[in-house]
């Protein structure tokens, strides 16, 4: 690699912080290899169950009736909310604002944290009507894409915590650290797009 | 304040939020009822992939990156909605 | 054998310390018993017995009982009787690597505890299961139904025990400051113990993607899995093969004669 691969240089006779914006990897690459693999691995859960759908159209288009269109497209509006915090976080980050990057990581967190809480009011009356994932292979896919999907956010907001303990404490941020976290995130959301799209949307 | 609304990533989200409400609105109006709707899977499906393309290159900021990486996303995104709407089309 | 002792000991080749005297030596026993391990693993599981890939959760009974009273069962069910012993060297091999990491004690003993749980979950409850049916003829079809249900459930349901203990060690992996192994396979190790979550529905569904033998429960962990295990122990090779002898802490043995410290007092 011959650009530098340093996202923010301070230049020390002008005080100003100079923005590399070129060829920038953004966080490790060893963590660009986890997102990229974790992808692949949820396109073939997404193609196969595509695939299944199609062998048992009848079944799934009368299943996906009952799923709650209305809260999975608030959730989706929320996983994208929490993504635009910590887009803004990271760019306020890299600009040496602290204090401010730390406030709009609170409101990624916080909003992230709705996520989970719509999720358990969107699951509750589905379970208790007994549309388990024992019910049929739509919901057992259902249940287990979100799951694993609800599993990420989870993860993502126990690294959110610890960036925002990274900023609180620590006089210069870890610039690394806090785009690999904000990475992560976007790739929930990004997840989650397609998912939405997979289960609630199509016809 | 005002800064953050001005912001290329606040329009983004702007915009990802309206197609959104669209692609639920085709959804529900278009696909109402228990019926396939080749109409309403594709449009639905290309929004997605917009979508993810918007979220891969501003949000994670993959447009400022090396090929590699942009190359490797863009095979990402191409090869599963290629392979989501075979599957469908394959299917009907 | 050769190869191994002519690459594994790149600084003492140097000074040409036969490989019998090598202060890892008992490490490389132990490593290389896994492969031999996982060789009679596939042996005994797949040519001998068919038990891998795993039959259909809904075979016919007569099926069920034709298998479970099979000759080769009972031959894979001995020879796993005696091999059993062999997951906890296997397992010694991870340990002492993760020895060194700069990491709470807490991980290892996660993997440690999660390992001996797992090794009953997954490998002593089939062998009893299979082993009944094998050795004690006379049971009714619908026992031996159970007991094929049971040994597979317990086999596949089962990797939800292991992703705690791989978890520990993935995050062990990321978490330590030795770089004692690379980055990128901590995490691979999340994602393999993420797709082990999949396999949960196999107790509810009974045939299809979410069978035990499944494309989704089954099928794509192995894709992830068995790459997986052949890297994770390329990695712990170069690992051991790179440890510097100082570091080994194997005990020293005292020499007759010479009192330890403190010890006329």
């Amino acid at each position: 690699m011959t650009v530098a691969d340093a996202s923010a240089v301070v230049d020390r006779d002008t005080r100003t912080t100079v923005v590399t914006r070129s060829r920038h990897v953004p966080g490790e690459p060893s963590m660009w290899f986890f997102v990229i693999g974790d992808l692949f691995i949820f396109a073939i859960y997404f193609v196969l169950y595509v695939v299944y759908r199609q062998q048992q159209h009848a079944l799934f288009l009368s299943s996906e009736q009952h799923l709650n269109q209305g809260i999975g497209a608030i959730n989706t509006v929320v996983l994208l909310t929490s993504s635009l915090f910590v887009a803004l976080g990271t760019q306020t980050a890299r600009l040496g604002k602290a204090r401010d990057a730390m406030r709009l990581f609170v409101f990624a967190a916080a909003t992230g944290a709705l996520f989970p809480i719509l999720k358990l009011v969107e699951w509750l009356p589905e379970l208790g009507a007994g549309l388990t994932p024992g019910h049929n292979l739509f919901f057992m896919f259902y249940y287990v894409m979100a799951g694993l999907h609800l599993c990420h956010v989870m993860l993502g907001l126990v690294i959110m915590c610890f960036v925002i303990r990274d900023l609180r404490i620590s006089k210069a941020p870890d610039m690394k650290f806090i785009e690999a976290g904000a990475t992560y995130w976007h790739m929930v959301d990004l997840l989650w797009l397609v998912l939405f799209a997979l289960f609630y949307l199509m016809r | 304040m005002t800064a953050y609304l001005r912001n290329p990533l606040t329009i983004v989200w702007a915009f990802l939020s309206f197609s959104t409400v669209v692609s639920w609105a085709l959804s529900r109006d278009v696909g109402g009822s228990a019926q396939m709707s080749a109409l309403v899977t594709t449009g639905v499906l290309l929004i997605a992939a917009v979508k993810a393309q918007f979220v891969i290159r501003y949000f994670m900021e993959v447009r400022h990156a090396p090929a590699w990486l942009q190359r490797t996303l863009n095979a990402w995104l191409i090869l599963l909605f290629a392979f989501l709407l075979g599957a469908y089309f394959a299917g009907l | 054998m050769n190869t191994t002792t002519a690459s594994t000991l790149p600084a003492a080749a140097a000074q040409k310390i036969p490989w019998r005297k090598s202060k890892k030596l008992d490490q490389w026993i132990c490593y290389w018993s896994v492969p031999f391990f996982y060789n009679l693993f596939g042996i005994v599981f797949v040519p001998l017995s068919w038990m891998m890939p795993p039959r259909s959760p809904s075979s016919p009974l007569p099926d069920v009982v034709a298998f479970m009273q099979s000759h080769n069962l009972l031959l894979a069910c001995a020879i796993l009787t005696l091999a059993y012993g062999l997951a906890p060297v296997s397992n010694a091999v991870y340990l002492t690597q993760m020895k060194r990491m700069s990491v709470n004690p807490a991980f290892r003993v996660t993997l440690m505890i999660g390992s001996i749980a797992g090794a009953i979950v997954g490998m002593l409850f089939p062998l009893f299961c299979f082993g009944l049916g094998a050795f004690r003829s006379g049971y009714e079809p619908a026992v031996l139904q159970m007991l094929y249900d049971f040994g597979y459930l317990a086999f596949i349901g089962s990797l939800g025990c292991f992703c705690a203990m791989w978890m520990a060690f993935g995050l062990a992996i990321l978490l330590d400051h030795n770089n004692i192994l690379p980055k990128w396979l901590g995490y691979y190790t999340v994602w393999q113990f993420v797709t082990e979550l999949v396999a949960a529905p196999v107790w509810i569904d009974k045939s299809g993607a979410f069978g035990w033998n499944g494309l989704m429960t089954f099928w794509l962990a192995m894709l992830i899995y068995v790459p997986w295990q052949f890297i994770v122990y390329v990695c712990i090779y170069k690992a051991i093969r790179d440890q510097p002898e100082d570091e080994l802490d194997n005990a020293v043995a005292r020499k007759p004669g010479r009192a330890p410290a403190g010890a006329g007092a």
